[in-house]
């Protein structure tokens, strides 16, 4: 049995400090905007470095607070620990993390006078926590009440400035679906202790596989019952199609900062959930089948009476379908918020496929795909945030000629969408690239999800090249020129180079976006191997 | 050894750059750029000549590896080499560059990125000619989708949104396409890297109906470039709306990625899958020709006409590909650079008549060589170079592949000989009314070639008669390939 040292949640005491620091600053009436930022990211920034360090990344490695035997140590001697390190996921800690960063930062530049500010900080704070807190788990119950910290502080996030009514609505129905999401996870988990007594992760996925062989029996039933709820309950999280609806509103009614965070962040939570309740099973039916019979070009779909196939069929179908969905949905938006919400729906399809073939080429490459994922939808969502300040309208109409009046604006949306759109030399083409061909080289019916995959994001070329369209060929409208008298920036002429304009900090964490995208993009080599070691990690451990 | 395939793709992309933000002085930019283009070809020349330097009956002269996506599972790498082929397309870039900037010296819309995109265009062929990786190849194969997609829909004819999309949906299904067929090659065949060596040296292990399958998969993919018929929609639409400059890239340069394409990664990775599937080739390439030629018949719009006659003449190509004898490949070689350099020639004299006229339309101007005399030579050169005069370009590749089709399908080769009569009829009907018939919608302001224009033309015609006594000067560069197969 491996030991769990308290140190495997420095991160998170740093996340937790400084949340509580701000409530306490908040309490006795202090209200400085800045402080409150600074402090939220700067504990971000620690347990960034911390989770780095315990990744082992050269010039950190000293500082590794995880003892190395204890990083990616087997599941099966873990006894009943809910908590277990793996390299698998501190990378997705360094996900989250990065995502907070970006908004915390971007933050910086709201009005300094808003009301507020400690509880939009600190729930930030609270919501990374619950994040940071599910990648360390190694049991069922641990890790959806992590995820239900983070639902919480979520909830709370999208209305906190409680004047607009749209993001009350967002708040409100977020938090409907929420409730129900969370009711039916946590209905799941109650049936599969039913089951087998037990809610370690490592156990009731060996259990299900072993006894799963038909006939059923009745305790297999009820556990098949359990992931059938939670497939739906953490597919609520995921946005993945059919559990999706929800998700376009409370993107398009919260703060441009917190759709960012929720796109870049919660949703990442849930397929963490994924990758981690349904890995287990669908590794140890692939173990445990046979070798499927030689099948040219993956025209034959083989299945197996164990309980792992099945799954990642659903998981493929519910990819396919998620991917198709968003993007035929995603082409007919005219709010370019509601755009991105679409378009975030399809890449969660694109990051499904990586646990349906569930081989470590296409864990690191759905890893990539949602490494990628934060700089490029957080990154939009914070221009989106950024250009509703200058006081232009939400509709993608109303962004014509934005491309020519703030050229770092413009030019930084068009490189996040062309990174959506899988355009080469960005980080967006070199997650698919890698993603698509992991699917391929598993070979099998796996190669139409690659081929879903590249068909889809083919399509999604059209609605990113309209809003270029937009930017940089139309001329804007007189009236939709002029700026409010009360807008954040004050002044009235456009500045031509528009840093002032939006703010140090948000100019920063756009900046920051997109230097990512192109460096990423062009050399990817170091965040793979780091992807594949935990990929390849998370394989021998569990 | 000098990094020359290195040290050009920088030269471009810096010259790129460099152009965009030249403003109104892009044009100096570029055409110093096109020089020293120019001058890196013809160090290339030179040091595939130099004795000992790589060409052995395996290699590729001149290649460099560097490592760029290492994985257990993923082997990407940056590799670049040219061999014969290769090497001759690259010289058509060039020229091709260098003549479309000369002709569009005068443009004032926007010159910076005008000759920027040009540039880059012409940066994104000489990447596909040059890549060695399948990722690497790909990449430049989209970026040249980029600034075609802009030149067509920015600077274009009035139905260029339309125009420009179409050829985006088009040439985009093909290439992603092909990107699958190349990966499941690979990672079917457990190919060390995705490197073309890796890839040639695995794909053989494949079952022979999965080479077929992919190979046709792949044929689908570049065929869409060619374009082959039914897949050809595309191309009259971007040549009609595009404005001349990216006609002269999109039929001298875009349409020979694609058979570029079929050569090195259909061709030479699953040569199996070729010699199975060449009767659908056959079929494909006898339709194309035949309907290229009979389409043209009907055209009143010149440069509609010079598009479908690229039809037919792609169509040429595919087939003298689709033979797999050493003898079709040196045609098709031949055939492309030559359909390069009059097509591009032909498209600067419609794009010409088009603003000296104010119409294309051959029934409503007539008689222009009065009022034009060095266009109307530019024409004729253009039209006896397309229709195979002897002793001008086109003639000693046509020649060629006609002679590789009788070799290898006998009476078969009537098809695209008759087709020859048919093109010969409907060039000599456009000259008949276009440069010799009573003067007819002659606007009274009408004026000779402009000089940039007339250099532009001059350059190619030039070029036409040269190349066209002295063949040899592109058959010893490309038999010196070490492609197998070559003699």
């Amino acid at each position: 049995m491996t030991a769990i040292p308290w140190t495997v949640f420095v991160p998170e005491l740093f996340l937790l400090g400084a949340a509580l620091l701000i409530f306490l600053l908040d309490s006795v009436g202090f209200r400085w905007l800045e402080v409150f930022g600074g402090l939220a990211t700067g504990g971000i920034v620690l347990a960034l470095l911390a989770v780095l360090a315990d990744l082992r990344f050269a010039p950190l490695a000293a500082f590794a607070t995880v003892p190395a035997n204890v990083v990616d140590a087997p599941w099966s001697q873990l006894g009943g620990s809910l908590v277990a390190v793996t390299s698998f996921g501190l990378v997705f800690q360094a996900i989250f993390l990065t995502s907070a960063l970006l908004v915390s930062l971007s933050s910086l530049s709201r009005p300094t006078k808003e009301k507020g500010a400690a509880i939009f900080f600190g729930l930030l704070l609270f919501a990374t926590l619950g994040m940071t807190l599910a990648a360390l788990s190694a049991d069922l119950i641990f890790l959806l009440l992590s995820i239900e910290i983070t639902g919480i502080s979520t909830y709370l996030l999208v209305g906190y400035t409680r004047r607009d009514p749209r993001g009350l609505e967002a708040a409100m129905k977020f938090y409907i679906i929420g409730a129900l999401s969370a009711a039916l996870s946590f209905f799941g988990a109650s049936l599969l202790y039913a089951a087998y007594g037990t809610t370690s992760l490592y156990a009731l996925g060996t259990t299900v596989v072993y006894l799963g062989h038909p006939p059923l029996d009745g305790a297999t039933s009820i556990a098949l019952l359990g992931y059938a709820f939670l497939i739906v309950g953490i597919g609520f999280k995921v946005t993945a199609v059919p559990f999706q609806a929800w998700a376009v509103d409370v993107y398009d009614g919260a703060p441009s900062d917190v759709s960012a965070f929720l796109a870049g962040g919660s949703k990442k939570v849930g397929l963490f959930g994924y990758f981690l309740v349904f890995l287990v099973p669908i590794l140890f039916a692939g173990r445990l089948a046979t070798a499927p019979p030689a099948c040219p070009v993956g025209l034959c779909v083989t299945l197996h009476p164990d309980f792992g196939v099945p799954l990642q069929v659903i998981f493929g179908v519910m990819a396919i379908v998620t991917m198709t969905v968003g993007n035929v949905l995603a082409l007919q938006q005219s709010e370019m918020k509601r755009m991105l919400a679409y378009s975030s729906i399809s890449q969660a399809g694109y990051m499904l496929i990586g646990l349906a073939v569930a081989t470590s080429p296409a864990i690191a490459g759905a890893l990539l795909q949602i490494f990628a994922h934060v700089f490029m939808k957080a990154g939009a969502f914070l221009v989106v945030g950024a250009v509703a300040g200058l006081g232009i309208g939400s509709k993608i109409e109303d962004w014509k000629g934005v491309g020519l009046r703030y050229p770092y604006l413009g030019l930084s949306f068009a490189v996040m969408l062309l990174s959506l759109a899988g355009v080469p030399l960005t980080v967006g083409f070199v997650s698919k690239f890698v993603l698509f061909s992991a699917a391929v080289q598993a070979q099998g019916w796996f190669v139409w999800l690659a081929v879903a995959g590249l068909l889809n994001s083919a399509l999604s070329v059209f609605y990113y090249a309209r809003v270029l369209r937009v930017m940089y060929m139309e001329r804007p409208e007189p009236r939709s020129a002029a700026l409010p008298s009360g807008a954040v920036l004050g002044g009235s002429e456009p500045p031509l180079l528009a840093l002032g304009g939006i703010g140090y900090g948000r100019a920063i964490a756009i900046g920051i976006a997109v230097v990512a995208i192109f460096a990423f993009g062009v050399y990817p080599q170091v965040v793979l191997s780091t992807f594949q070691n935990a990929a390849n990690h998370l394989l021998q451990a569990l | 050894m000098l990094p020359i395939l290195s040290l050009t793709l920088a030269t471009l992309l810096i010259g790129t750059v460099a152009t965009f933000f030249a403003g109104p002085r892009a044009k100096y930019v570029a055409a110093a750029v096109s020089g020293v283009f120019l001058a890196e070809i013809a160090a290339m020349f030179l040091m595939f000549s130099w004795p000992g330097i790589g060409v052995g009956p395996t290699h590729f002269a001149e290649s460099e590896t560097y490592a760029w996506i290492h994985v257990a599972w993923l082997h990407v790498n940056y590799t670049v080499g040219i061999d014969g082929i290769s090497l001759i397309l690259i010289l058509l870039t060039g020229i091709l560059q260098a003549v479309t900037v000369a002709y569009s010296w005068n443009e004032t819309r926007q010159p910076g990125a005008w000759f920027g995109l040009v540039l880059l265009t012409c940066l994104g062929c000489f990447g596909v000619f040059v890549a060695l990786d399948v990722l690497l190849f790909f990449v430049f194969w989209e970026v040249v989708l980029v600034p075609m997609f802009f030149l067509i829909g920015y600077w274009g004819g009035p139905r260029r949104r339309y125009a420009a999309l179409k050829f985006f949906i088009y040439t985009h299904v093909a290439s992603v396409t092909m990107l699958v067929a190349l990966l499941v090659t690979a990672f079917y065949s457990h190919s060390p890297s995705l490197d073309f060596a890796g890839l040639q040296g695995s794909a053989a292990t494949l079952a022979v109906p999965t080479q077929v399958i992919l190979f046709l998969s792949l044929f689908f993919g570049f065929g869409v470039k060619f374009p082959i018929v039914p897949f050809h929609t595309w191309l009259p639409d971007a040549h009609v709306e595009a404005p001349t400059g990216g006609s002269v890239l999109l039929a001298g340069l875009l349409l020979k990625l694609g058979a570029y394409g079929l050569i090195r990664w259909g061709l030479e990775i699953l040569p199996n899958g070729i010699a199975h599937a060449a009767p659908v080739l056959y079929a494909v390439a006898f339709a194309s020709i035949v309907w290229g030629a009979g389409v043209s018949l009907a055209q009143r719009d010149l440069k509609r006409l010079v598009a479908y006659s690229s039809i037919n003449h792609m169509g040429i190509v595919l087939l003298a590909i689709a033979l797999d004898t050493s003898l079709g490949l040196l045609a098709a070689v031949l055939l492309m650079f030559a359909h390069g350099i009059v097509s591009a020639l032909l498209f600067m004299v419609s794009g010409s008549v088009h603003h000296t006229f104010g119409s294309r339309d051959l029934a409503s101007v007539n008689g222009i060589t009065p009022t034009a005399p060095t266009l109307s030579t530019m024409t004729m050169a253009g039209a006896l170079a397309s229709l195979g005069l002897p002793a001008l370009i086109s003639f000693p590749a046509e020649f060629t592949a006609l002679l590789a089709t009788w070799d290898k399908l006998g009476y078969w080769v009537l098809i695209p000989l008759f087709t020859l009569v048919v093109t010969a009829a409907f060039y000599i009907w456009m000259m008949q009314r276009l440069l010799f018939g009573p003067p007819k919608g002659i606007p009274a302001d009408a004026h000779d070639l402009p000089y940039a224009e007339a250099v532009a033309m001059g350059v190619l015609v030039i070029l036409t008669v040269v190349y066209g006594i002295l063949p040899n000067l592109l058959v010893h560069w490309i038999t010196l390939s070490p492609v197998a197969g070559l003699p």
